[in-house]
């Protein structure tokens, strides 16, 4: 089933997406993944470069956020970002397992918490959502 | 061709290994299947960029406990919940179990543990 979900879809770069994470390791494996299911991407390693990036006008299908960054907090950002109007699908996905981080980062404005690793059993049927 | 097949069987059998004694698990495997040839590469770099990151948070964290004065278990706890994080990702199912102990230590600002 697991062998499956990775060649399941293919997205033909129709989708685009932002990862903002300050840890290169997980940062790199998310654009990776995103980029395996063919999703265009770009990376941030703070909150700050990603809501200013959202500022000037960027869109993107999905954003990828950690709650932990430096300079601007993954809660600060996704709040900022969601006070500009953007409705785009926020996937907050960070090592914090606790279920008031999970309510945080919801109230916050992230559409789905998932605790780190992100991998394709939580990725692909939102892929497939954004997809049509 | 013999050299290879010998090379092949045995990166097979210590891979088995490692993911039959827990240092890695199936987020690991997940991330084999991204090696192709646009990628060829792919999981020597960024097991490469792992090693590099874990260098740093374990330095960061032997500073902080060495601190004659008073460790910052804050800071501990941050470099350790760093490592889970990057150690999850790339399926090192050990280091991310030992992550979640050691944070444990920290919240009982358990300096021994």
């Amino acid at each position: 089933r697991k062998r499956q979900l990775l060649t399941e879809i293919v997205l033909r770069n129709r989708l685009t997406a932002l990862v903002v994470d300050a840890d290169t390791t997980c940062r790199v494996l998310e654009q990776l993944l995103l980029r395996s299911y063919g999703v265009q991407t770009q990376g941030v390693d703070n909150g700050r470069d990603a809501v200013t990036l959202i500022a000037s006008g960027v869109k993107f299908n999905l954003i990828i956020i950690d709650m932990i960054l430096p300079i601007l907090n993954g809660l600060e950002a996704t709040r900022q970002i969601r006070d500009m109007g953007v409705h785009c699908k926020m996937l907050g996905v960070t090592a914090c397992s606790g279920e008031s981080e999970r309510q945080a980062f919801l109230a916050a404005g992230v559409d789905v918490f998932i605790e780190k690793p992100l991998d394709p059993e939580h990725l692909v049927p939102i892929l497939r959502e954004l997809d049509g | 061709m013999d050299v290879v097949n010998q090379l092949q069987r045995q990166f097979i059998d210590y891979s088995a290994s490692l993911h039959r004694e827990g240092f890695l698990d199936d987020q690991f495997t997940q991330l084999q299947k991204l090696q192709d040839d646009n990628s060829p590469d792919f999981v020597v770099e960024v097991a490469s960029l792992f090693f590099e990151d874990c260098e740093k948070l374990i330095n960061n964290m032997a500073r902080a406990l060495e601190q004659q004065q008073g460790v910052d278990f804050k800071q501990v706890d941050a470099s350790v919940h760093q490592l889970k994080g990057s150690s999850s990702s790339i399926g090192a199912m050990r280091v991310k179990d030992v992550c979640i102990a050691f944070r444990s230590f920290c919240e009982a600002q358990n300096r021994e543990g």
